[in-house]
């Protein structure tokens, strides 16, 4: 049985109500390495189906990764029950039930050579990193990971929908015995795109750049960031200020604001789940067919993502954005962010308007503070730069930024013409591939409040 | 395993089911009835030094095999690695299961959710707050372990509690209160009767009204000051700067891809001052409750305690068969864990805690402190990838002057450098103070798990600490 055919029975056992069926079926195959060494490697075969069912407005939710059938009537038992607990109480229910689902539109996320989750693609791939970080004298830590997920939606309202996709990711590490290290990243649908070879050399030259690392005190700073950057910081928008759930509940950073300025006008920002460089994605968890949408454009605040339960609060529909079935607790998240290249050539020239600024390969561990501001914090990582006269002059020691999303990008001057796309390459749970789509930026200044590292 | 034996130099499996359940009301209506089940084998296997693991779902012999074949070519498909002979260890032979007065899963979904609603209630008195949460999880985990050494252990793991939050909002300002934590509530190994005993209705009234009350509250001040740290707040800086510090994968380099690696150097033993001499932490995985505690780890090796900081000097790490071995200790400190069956073990944290010491209650402390502030319940949190700065957020903050809570504060946030930190502490409060605190949400790994852990603190005290507002 591929995943419609367990989502259609899966809904098939639901005794009664309205009933909503996802099933991911993951293989997945992740080899990690550290100092030139395999450390680990991992691969998983795993079917997880979720069972969503509405009674009189309440949600009932069960999951198992058993097909049989017995254990899918039981999951639906347990589905039905839950709801029917949660309807018996004294509260309304508010949840609008799930509709029929549509097939789903086609795309190009899927590479058959990639699906095939060769271990001697990757072990060749981890023995040239090797090799090119021992001609420099480094160490290369990271990973090569490939999977294949089928994704499938069925609902009693009738119809279902399908999709199967694969995803590569490629991140090195490159540490000198200095331990001054450097970062490159490859995403895409195919492994044949990671390229390991120059990889390695973009994650070795950074770890190589001469010269002691300087000290900058806390302060503004002019900052040239790097797509990675960048996308945490735009993941980082999507929870405060994206989210449909908190916008409806009146905790997001653009309530009130929709329609106003809120960024500098070369900032356009939209989910576009069929995007050329994206993973593309063709409906979320609800079955909800997914499409362009619109965030911020020329720097105006245009909408944000919702799913099913959120679109019913706010009296909107649903934009395709539903993590989980019914709804995720913290709400929907757009999952295939795209931001628009600006004019810039390359990374250097975005440095040359710049006396006396940052250059930001990536940041770690980013968090909230305060979501309704987007203010965040985190710390640089593995290729920090210290930028005079318009170009990288030499390493600088890590640096704490805590600044608003917000407050940044309407600090945006300029933009590179290329994008890319990049992730965390986190995969906490069934594996769930995404990525954000941007160029490097050039933003007047950005608060670092501390030295870190 | 006998499969196994002949191919690898070393090979373990592991039959894992797990079940979970979540339950959360949202201003006042059912949001959350979850449940949750998957159960499957994990297979690992080590040739020539490299590692390889397959998990697949399901228990029959067929699925079993099919994994160890996936794990043996993957394992050859890598470049040969040198990694060093695991620690030798006693196979582990028996069963154990955790204590649990009431099975959680026996309990009705409404009993369960009548506690939840009388809880939200409480939470809806005050009107400036918005949005109000109440939750219940419990999880039970039953594990088969097996290896080519002779290891044959099974153990049934049951967690369970729940927490509750008010978030009141005016204009741009939002804050919230939670009990007893704000990420995901507290949890202990134990049953039903622990989320019974958080009396969640009982404390519902405050944390509204705090919740509100920071709505009108000043800013935090800033500057250095003298610093107090709830137990829970200090769970959370033991977790970050203390446990993965001593993470010895990280100490080795071997999480740079991911988590980052550590300012802690593994020659540091015996040498490294880590902190005052009122700084004692222990890493044990055997105490009651604790949600890092086991009989065995998930590489067969039986629980046991670990002092990692005595007197302020290190003294010992977080490890594995491997990574002793990599570094010469004769004994693994038994930390391998996997989250689920679809997850190879790697380090983690058995719960973590500062020792009590001698410094009385918390009143007792306040007392005893002319000027400072007290910050309570975690909000934010981050810190660099070798674990030396951090910043961390609470959700209220009060200020001390002459030996007494005074005015409360929004936005405290305090941040520094972990060895610098650390020397700073100049009182720790007395065993009477001294609880555990869950941390549900601690990641690591890729592909990335996610782990439950607990850490037991007394409130503490820290001279000349950088306070302000993020």
């Amino acid at each position: 049985m591929n995943a419609l055919d367990v989502a259609e029975a899966a809904v098939a056992a639901a005794p009664t109500g309205d009933a909503l069926a996802r099933v991911i079926h993951e293989r997945s195959l992740l080899l990690r390495f550290a100092a030139n060494r395999p450390t680990q490697a991992t691969a998983i075969d795993d079917v997880t189906v979720e069972l969503a069912v509405v009674v009189d407005g309440h949600l009932g939710r069960a999951a198992t990764n058993d097909t049989g059938s017995e254990a899918l009537r039981a999951c639906a038992g347990r589905a039905l029950s839950a709801a029917e607990a949660a309807a018996a109480t004294a509260s309304s229910g508010e949840h609008p039930g799930f509709p029929a689902v549509q097939p789903a539109r086609p795309h190009h996320g899927h590479d058959a050579e990639t699906a095939a989750l060769d271990p001697a693609v990757g072990g060749a791939a981890l023995a040239t990193t090797f090799e090119t970080a021992e001609r420099h004298e480094l160490e290369a830590h990271g990973v090569w990971t490939v999977a294949e997920d089928e994704h499938a939606v069925a609902t009693s309202a009738g119809g279902g929908t399908f999709e199967s996709t694969t995803d590569a990711l490629m991140k090195v590490i490159c540490i000198a015995p200095s331990g001054r290290s450097g970062y490159a990243s490859s995403m895409g649908v195919a492994a044949s795109s990671l390229e390991p070879g120059p990889l390695a050399e973009r994650a070795a030259a950074k770890a190589l750049v001469p010269g002691d690392a300087a000290e900058l005190p806390p302060g503004d700073y002019p900052v040239v960031m790097e797509p990675r950057a960048v996308g945490s910081l735009l993941e980082l928008l999507g929870d405060t200020a994206l989210n449909g759930l908190a916008y409806a509940e009146g905790r997001g950073a653009l309530v009130d604001r929709l329609g106003q300025q809120v960024a500098a006008p070369a900032v356009n920002l939209a989910d576009s789940p069929y995007f050329g460089s994206t993973l593309p994605r063709a409906f979320d968890a609800e079955g909800t067919a997914k499409r362009p949408l619109p965030l911020i454009q020329d720097g105006v605040a245009r909408a944000v993502a919702h799913d099913l339960r959120s679109g019913a609060l706010a009296g909107e529909a649903s934009t395709g954005h539903a993590l989980e079935p019914g709804g995720a607790a913290d709400g929907p998240l757009p999952a295939n962010l795209v931001l628009a290249g600006g004019g810039a050539a390359s990374f250097d020239e975005l440095c040359t308007p710049v006396e006396r600024g940052v250059y930001v390969t990536r940041f770690w561990y980013e968090n909230v503070v305060r979501p309704k501001e987007t203010l965040i914090t985190a710390v640089t990582r593995d290729g920090t730069f210290l930028i005079e006269d318009g170009r990288v002059t030499r390493p600088l020691r890590n640096l704490r930024l805590t600044d608003s999303v917000l407050g940044i990008l309407s600090r945006v001057e300029d933009l590179s013409a290329s994008q890319q796309l990049t992730s965390h390459g986190e995969f906490y749970d069934r594996r769930f591939a995404y990525g954000v789509v941007s160029p490097a930026l050039r933003a007047r200044s950005v608060r670092f409040t501390d030295a870190a590292g | 395993m006998a499969a196994a034996a002949a191919r690898a130099e070393y090979a373990d499996a592991r039959f894992v089911s797990t079940q979970s359940e979540r339950l959360s009301t949202r201003n006042g209506s059912v949001d959350q009835v979850d449940s949750y089940d998957s159960e499957g084998i994990g297979v690992r296997v080590r040739v020539g030094g490299s590692w390889g693991f397959a998990a697949a779902r399901g228990t029959a012999k067929a699925d079993a095999e099919a994994a160890l074949e996936r794990a043996l070519a993957i394992a050859a498909a890598q470049p040969p690695s040198r990694g060093a002979a695991l620690t030798v260890e006693e196979p582990a032979t028996g069963s154990y299961s955790s204590p649990a007065e009431r099975d959680p899963f026996g309990v009705t979904l409404e009993e369960k959710l009548a506690v939840l609603e009388e809880a939200d209630a409480g939470l809806r008195t005050e009107p400036q707050v918005s949005l109000t949460l109440a939750r219940f999880q419990a999880v039970r985990v039953h594990k088969l372990f097996a290896s080519t050494e002779g290891a044959l252990c099974e153990q049934v793991l049951t967690e369970c509690g729940g927490g509750l939050s008010a978030i009141a909002v005016s204009g741009d300002e939002t804050h919230v209160r939670s009990f007893p934590t704000l990420h995901g509530g507290h949890m202990e190994q134990a049953g039903y009767e622990r989320f019974l005993a958080l009396d969640l209705a009982g404390n519902a009234p405050r944390v509204s009204a705090e919740a509100a009350a920071l709505l009108r509250a000043p800013n935090c001040p800033s500057g250095p000051t003298t610093l107090i740290l709830s137990g829970e707040q200090l769970g959370v800086q033991l977790h970050e700067s203390v446990g993965h510090a001593v993470e010895l994968d990280r100490v080795l380099g071997w999480e740079a891809s991911y988590a980052g690696t550590s300012f802690v150097r593994a020659d540091a033993l015996g040498s490294l001052r880590f902190g005052s001499e009122h700084v004692n932490v222990t890493a044990d995985a055997t105490h009651p409750g604790g949600l890092g505690s086991y009989r065995w780890d998930d590489e067969g090796v039986e629980g046991h305690t670990v002092p990692i900081v005595r007197e302020g000097v290190l003294t010992g790490f977080l490890s594995s068969r491997e990574t002793a071995a990599e570094v010469g200790l004769d004994r693994s400190g038994g930390c391998m864990r996997a989250e689920g069956f679809a997850r190879q073990p790697i380090v983690r944290m058995t719960n973590v805690s500062l020792e009590p010491g001698d410094a009385g209650t918390l009143a007792d402390l306040i007392a005893d402190t002319e000027s400072g502030l007290l910050i309570d319940t975690n909000r934010s949190w981050s810190i660099d990838d070798r674990r030396l700065n951090f910043q961390f957020e609470g959700e209220a903050g009060w200020e001390i002057e002459n030996g007494e809570l005074t005015r409360l504060v929004r936005n405290p946030s305090y941040g520094g450098v972990t060895p610098q930190f650390w020397a700073g502490c100049d009182a720790v409060c007395s065993s009477s103070e001294w609880r555990l605190h869950a941390l549900l949400d601690c990641g690591k790994g890729e592909p990335g798990q996610m782990m439950h852990v607990s850490h037991g603190a007394a409130p503490a005290r820290f001279r000349n600490v950088e306070v302000g507002v993020a």
